[in-house]
């Protein structure tokens, strides 16, 4: 499987789409797409995961990377569409917490 | 160091005509068919980098001749940008143009002897020797 | 020198055979031929240059175009040749690389290696199998000798090498702390502090922590991020996911974990697992947590060990005996 990004930047508001798989694999690719998006301050990064039927704990780590980042450069990320699966490795691990996860539009699965 | 013949290589047809040169002078000295071959890919490889890499360099030969053995010597030099990281281009599997090129590592088989000197910022000097047998 | 020379002779003898009867047996000995000269690193270019010797001493009126157009067969041969020989040196560093790797695993197992405790109180089963050679699960067992035992079950995002290395440091941090005994909540507080100071930002763990106290049949549990483990009714033959939320090791360094405890039953059992038997797969298909559940369930009757065994050979089987993930699970159950 693989992964497809695209980004569409609008503004102060970048919004990545994502579809396939989030893994060992193709984590780097999701990585070098989104981490120098949260290095612009005051931007918006919005990442839509309706497409993404599975994802792993190298995915997760991904987010959190860009989490911190978006901290260290006063930036802004939040999650949309998360399928069932992959929110629940969200909620799992206490992401959700800690990451802006738009749940109410959480995508079927 | 004085040298008997040099080519300058500033486009990629000079990488024939250095590998040409090498070639005869390397018959001359009485390198087998095989070993012309290793000589002239060699050359090619060390010309090809200064072509990709520094843009403009040269190449040049000399006849060895000592008390017990013959062969040949060629130098690489070019004012390019310098290798920075010469551990890494001197590994197997390294290649920055991600093209098939044997690489130095390659150039270092093909001959018996290699040394190389790069600062970066100033150039690289690639010097090889093959003996004849 | 003096072996290249009798392949030669051998090349010429064997060339002139075939020319002459087109005999399959002297193409299977030109077979044996370049398999030995494989084994003595001989480059194509050298059997080519052999090939054109031969054919000079067999056909010393060997026309002229032949000759120039066996020279640029040779020339063309010449890269190839280096790249046999890198692909020669780098399957040689490979398999260093592969016995460097076989003794860090071996290091790793002897550091992480913990002892199942045998206690009348419980019946214990636990194993943890790596996907790769070296393993990113991890579990350890402390009993105190005074009726609390405890036991982390934790998972390092990706596998390998690194995962590895992050599960060293966790031990030597656990094996730091007091010898008495801790709160669950405690332990994974302290543990999360040293991780998130110790590790890259894209690197986290997760990790169950419970405590088992064999006098009152109590467990305490704490989890930063980690799968749920279970609680099996015996009297029901029910399953109840036991999960307390909290926030994977290492992503921020004020995280507090909160504890619960529940009373276990006799004849009940404690699951605790990673993420390598919830996130098993068929082919596409996710193995559903019920799965996993009805084949605990079927293996009910037996000593834990032996459940823990059956339900690895199982999920090993469905997963065509690839794992894709560390495998680690335990199981608890009160005996008296």
């Amino acid at each position: 499987m693989n992964l497809t990004i695209d980004v569409t930047n609008k503004e102060n508001l970048a919004y990545l789409s994502l579809s396939g798989e989030v893994d060992a694999f193709t984590a780097p690719k999701l990585k070098e797409a989104l981490l120098p998006l949260t290095k612009e301050e005051g931007q918006t990064v919005e990442v839509d995961l309706q497409d993404v039927n599975y994802m792993d704990s190298t995915g997760l780590g991904v987010f959190i990377s860009a989490l911190k980042s978006t901290k260290e450069h006063n930036s802004e990320m939040r999650l949309v569409h998360l399928q069932e699966r992959v929110y629940r490795l969200f909620k799992i691990t206490g992401l959700t917490e800690i990451i802006t996860i738009d749940s109410a539009v959480r995508g079927e699965k | 160091m004085d040298f008997q013949s040099c080519v300058n290589i500033k486009k990629e047809w000079d990488i024939v005509g250095a590998r040409q040169l090498g070639r005869d002078i390397a018959r001359k000295i009485g390198f087998g068919t095989v070993d012309q071959a290793r000589i002239a890919t060699a050359i090619s490889e060390l010309a090809r980098n200064i072509y990709l890499y520094a843009g403009t360099g040269k190449i040049c030969f000399e006849t060895i001749e000592e008390m017990e053995q013959k062969g040949i010597m060629i130098l690489a030099l070019d004012n390019g940008p310098g290798i920075k990281e010469l551990s890494l281009v001197m590994e197997d599997g390294y290649s920055t143009s991600g093209g098939l090129g044997a690489g130095l590592p390659g150039v270092k088989r093909l001959m018996d002897e290699f040394d190389i000197h790069s600062e970066e910022g100033k150039g690289t000097e690639i010097k090889v020797i093959k003996w004849l047998r | 020198m003096s072996t290249l020379k009798l392949e030669l002779e051998n090349y010429k003898e064997l060339l002139q055979e075939y020319i002459r009867t087109k005999d399959e047996q002297a193409l299977y000995q030109a077979e044996q031929f370049s398999k030995q000269s494989m084994q003595h690193n001989i480059s194509p270019e050298e059997i080519i240059n052999v090939h054109i010797q031969s054919l000079e001493e067999i056909y010393p009126d060997m026309p002229d175009y032949i000759q120039a157009s066996m020279s640029f067969l040779l020339e063309t041969m010449i890269s190839y040749g280096l790249a046999y020989q890198e692909y020669q040196s780098l399957r040689e560093r490979q398999l260093e690389l592969k016995s460097e790797i076989s003794v860090a695993a071996n290091m790793q197992k002897t550091l992480l290696s913990t002892v199942k405790p045998e206690l009348d109180e419980l019946d214990i089963g636990a194993l943890s199998v790596p996907a790769k050679q070296m393993n990113g699960d991890y579990h350890h067992f402390v009993y105190d000798g005074d009726g609390a035992l405890g036991i982390a079950v934790a998972d390092v995002i990706g596998k390998g090498v690194p995962a590895a290395l992050c599960m060293s440091m966790i031990k030597y941090s656990m094996d730091s702390f007091p010898e008495m005994r801790m709160d669950p909540s405690v332990i994974l507080g302290s543990l999360n502090r040293v991780v998130e100071r110790n590790v890259d930002s894209s690197m986290f763990i997760t990790m169950f922590y419970g405590m088992y106290d064999t006098k009152d049949h109590t467990f305490s549990f704490s989890s930063a991020g980690h799968e749920p483990g279970f609680y099996y009714h015996k009297d029901k033959d029910e399953f109840e996911e036991i999960d307390v939320p909290g926030l994977v090791l290492g992503v921020s360094a004020e995280t507090t974990y909160k504890q619960k405890q529940l009373k276990v039953e006799q004849g009940d059992m404690v699951i605790l697992l990673t993420d390598g038997v919830t996130e098993c797969r068929q082919g596409d298909r996710f193995i559903e947590q019920e799965e996993i559940l009805h084949v605990i369930k079927s293996y009910a009757h037996l000593p834990s060990q032996e459940i823990v065994e059956q339900v690895y050979k199982h999920f090993e089987r469905l997963q065509d005996f690839q794992l894709r993930d560390d495998f680690t699970l335990i199981i608890l159950r009160r005996n008296v």
